[in-house]
C-alpha cells in the first residue's frame, strides 16, 4: 500500500512536466486548431540550449541554467511559427502538419549532430534533500519540479484570464472572425501563443532534464506522444484538462511501472487513452457543445 | 546491381506503405497507425512462413486479412474522434502496437535453434527467400508485381464511384453526409483497406529483411508513411510513388555521400517542401499539365 501512495506521488511530481507539454500542445490547438509536432522536440531543445549556456559560461549559478533554458525555448517556439506556419495557408492543414513532423526530425537531429549522440548531464538542485513523512519520501528535485511547473501554470493562467493579451487570446481561440472583426490581429495572436508555449516548453524540458538528470535526443519522442495523450484526455483545447491530464498520466504511468515494469508501462498508457476515446472522446473537460 | 534492386525492393515496400496512407487521406482523416498494421502484417507472415512452414504467397494473404480485421476494428471507436483527436489516437494505437511486439514472446525449437519472435530482440531467421533459393532480382519484381497491383486498384477506385465517395468525404464531411454517404462506414471501410495494404507491405518487408524488431515499426515509419502521400500530393497514386522516390531514392540513397548532413537535411527538406508546395508535389493543377504533356490538349479539360 504504501509502495502504491509513494510511486502514484512521484508519478504525479514527475507528470506536471507532461501537463506543461500538454499545456503548450492545447493552447496552440485552441488557438490555430492545428497541431504543432515540433512542440515536444523544440522543448528538450530549449533545455540543450539553456544547458549550453551554463557550460559556455564557466561559473554562473545552476538556477540560471532553467533561465536560459526559458528563454531559448521561446526563441525556439517563434522559429518553429516561422518555419512552418507563417508561410503556410491556413487551409490546407495536412502541410502544417507535416512541415512541424519535418521540424522535429530537424530539430533531433541537430541535437544529435551537436552532441555527437551523447547523453548530457542536467545539474539537478535539490537531490540531496528528502522530506521524510515516517516511512513515506518526498524527492526534493521531484518536488522542485513540481513547484516550478505548479508556479509557471500560476502564470500562464494569471496571463490568459487577467490580461488584455490573454484575452485576445481566448477571443481566437472562441471564435477567430469574430476576434478579428473586434481588432485583434490574429498573425499577432498566433506568434505570441507560440513564443508562450514555447517559454513553458522550455522550463518543461529544463525540469525533466532536473528530474532524470540526463538530457538526450531520445527524450524528444516518448515526451511527443506523452504530450499528445495528455492533450487528448484532458480534452483538446482545455488549459486546466492538460493540467489534471498530466498529472494523471504521471501518478498512473509510475503505479504501472511499479507493477507491470518499465516495458509495460507505456502499453498501459496507451490503454488508457483508448479508453478515454471509447467512454469519453472529448476528454476530461470537453468544451462546451457547438464549438468544433 | 544487387545494391539496386535491394533499393528498388525497399521503394516498392515504402510505395505500399505510402498508398495505403494516401487511401486514408483521401477521406480527410490522418492516420498515424499504418506502422502498426505495417508491424502486425510483418509479424504475421513471418511467423506463418517461418512457425507453421507456409508458402510466402498465402502467408501474405493471411497477414493482409489480419491488418484489415485489426484496421476495423480500430477504425470504428477511433472514427468516433475525427481530426487532430484521430492523429493522436492512431499514433497511441501504433504505439501500441509497437510495444505490443516488444513485450511478444513466441518461440517454438526448430533443430538446435529456437525461431520465432522474442522481445525487444526481435524476430530473426525469417528465411522464406534464402531456403526456397531466390535471387535478389526475382525478390524485387515479386515485391513490384504487389505494388503494382495495389497501384492499379487504387487508380481504377479513384475513377469508380467509391473513390468519388472517398473524395466527397474528405473535401467537405457535411456537405457529403447531406448528399446521403454514410460518413463512418466509408471511414473505416478506407482505413480496412489501408490496413490490408500496409499489413500487405508489412509482410514483404519481414521476408526481404530477414530479420525483424519493434524498432523497426515506431513513429518515424508512422510519420513516413503519411509523408509520402502528403509530400507527393493526395491528386493521384503516382504522387506517392514519386514521393517514395524522391524520399527513399535521392534522399535517403542519393545523397549518402553527405553523411551525418543528410539527416538534417531531410528534416529541413521537408519543411523547405509543404512551404512551397502545400498541396504536394502533384496536386490537381500539375497533373493536368502533365496529361497535357503526354496526351495532347484534348483531356486536359478539367
Amino acid at each position: 500500500m504504501l509502495d502504491l501512495l509513494q510511486s502514484a506521488s512521484d508519478g504525479v511530481l514527475y507528470g506536471a512536466t507532461y501537463a506543461l507539454i500538454g499545456i503548450g500542445f492545447t493552447l496552440v490547438f485552441g488557438v490555430m486548431h492545428k497541431i504543432n509536432m515540433a512542440y515536444g522536440a523544440a522543448s528538450v531543445g530549449g533545455a540543450y540550449l539553456g544547458l549550453m549556456v551554463l557550460k559556455l559560461g564557466a561559473g554562473l549559478p545552476v538556477p540560471l541554467v532553467f533561465f536560459g533554458s526559458f528563454l531559448a525555448g521561446g526563441l525556439l517556439g517563434w522559429m518553429v511559427y516561422l518555419a512552418c506556419f507563417h508561410f503556410i495557408p491556413l487551409s490546407s492543414p495536412l502541410a502544417t502538419l507535416m512541415s512541424t513532423v519535418g521540424m522535429l526530425l530537424l530539430i533531433d537531429e541537430v541535437i544529435v549532430h551537436t552532441t555527437d549522440g551523447m547523453p548530457q548531464n542536467y545539474p539537478a538542485l535539490f537531490d540531496d534533500v528528502m522530506l521524510r513523512f515516517g516511512e513515506f519520501t518526498l524527492r526534493g528535485d521531484l518536488l522542485l519540479v513540481f513547484l516550478v511547473s505548479v508556479a509557471c501554470m500560476a502564470g500562464l493562467l494569471a496571463l490568459l484570464y487577467r490580461t488584455r493579451l490573454g484575452l485576445a487570446t481566448r477571443a481566437v481561440s472562441q471564435q477567430a472572425i469574430a476576434a478579428q472583426l473586434c481588432g485583434i490581429r490574429l498573425a499577432q495572436v498566433n506568434v505570441t501563443t507560440f513564443v508562450i508555449t514555447g517559454l513553458l516548453g522550455g522550463i518543461a524540458g529544463a525540469m525533466i532534464g532536473a528530474a532524470v538528470g540526463t538530457l538526450s535526443p531520445l527524450l524528444t519522442t516518448p515526451l511527443t506522444v506523452k504530450g499528445l495523450i495528455v492533450t487528448v484526455i484532458g480534452g483538446l483545447g482545455s488549459v486546466p484538462g492538460a493540467i489534471v491530464a498530466g498529472l494523471l498520466v504521471g501518478g498512473f504511468e509510475n503505479v504501472i511501472q511499479l507493477y507491470r515494469g518499465v516495458t509495460e508501462r507505456d502499453l498501459y498508457v496507451m490503454l488508457l487513452l483508448f479508453a478515454f476515446l471509447v467512454f469519453r472522446p472529448g476528454g476530461l473537460f470537453a468544451p462546451a457543445g457547438g464549438r468544433n | 546491381m544487387d545494391f539496386y534492386f535491394g533499393l528498388a525492393q525497399l521503394i516498392g515496400v515504402h510505395t505500399l506503405l505510402g498508398l495505403s496512407a494516401y487511401v486514408v487521406l483521401l477521406t480527410g482523416q490522418v492516420s498515424l497507425a499504418q506502422a502498426g498494421f505495417f508491424a502486425i502484417g510483418a509479424y504475421v507472415a513471418a511467423m506463418l512462413t517461418v512457425l507453421a512452414g507456409w508458402h510466402l504467397v498465402p502467408a501474405l494473404g493471411a497477414a493482409a486479412l489480419t491488418g484489415a480485421t485489426t484496421a476495423c476494428a480500430v477504425g470504428f471507436p477511433a472514427l468516433r474522434v475525427k481530426g487532430l483527436m484521430l492523429v493522436i489516437a492512431t499514433l497511441a494505437f501504433g504505439e501500441g502496437v509497437r510495444l505490443f511486439f516488444f513485450n511478444f514472446d513466441y518461440q517454438i525449437a526448430r533443430g538446435d535453434v529456437k525461431v520465432g519472435p522474442l522481445g525487444g530482440e526481435g524476430f530473426r531467421q525469417i528465411r522464406f527467400f534464402p531456403e526456397n533459393g531466390w535471387t535478389t532480382l526475382e525478390v524485387m519484381l515479386f515485391i513490384w508485381i504487389f505494388v503494382l497491383l495495389v497501384m492499379a486498384l487504387l487508380w481504377w477506385l479513384d475513377r469508380s464511384r467509391y473513390g468519388a465517395v472517398l473524395r466527397a468525404v474528405g473535401e467537405d464531411e457535411l456537405a457529403a453526409q447531406s448528399a446521403g454517404i454514410n460518413l463512418t462506414a466509408v471511414k473505416v471501410s478506407a482505413i480496412t483497406l489501408g490496413g490490408a495494404i500496409a499489413a500487405l507491405g508489412g509482410g514483404l518487408y519481414a521476408h526481404y529483411a530477414t530479420h525483424i524488431e519493434h524498432l523497426s515499426f515506431g513513429i518515424l515509419l508512422a510519420t513516413f508513411a503519411i509523408a509520402y502521400p502528403i509530400v507527393g500530393g493526395l491528386a493521384s497514386v503516382f504522387g506517392t510513388l514519386a514521393a517514395v522516390l524522391f524520399v527513399q531514392g535521392f534522399l535517403v540513397e542519393g545523397l549518402r555521400d553527405l553523411g551525418d548532413w543528410r539527416n538534417l537535411l531531410f528534416g529541413a527538406l521537408i519543411v523547405l517542401a509543404m512551404n512551397l508546395r502545400p498541396r504536394g508535389f502533384l496536386d490537381a493543377g500539375n497533373l493536368r499539365a502533365i496529361k497535357r504533356l503526354f496526351w495532347g490538349g484534348g483531356r486536359g479539360a478539367p
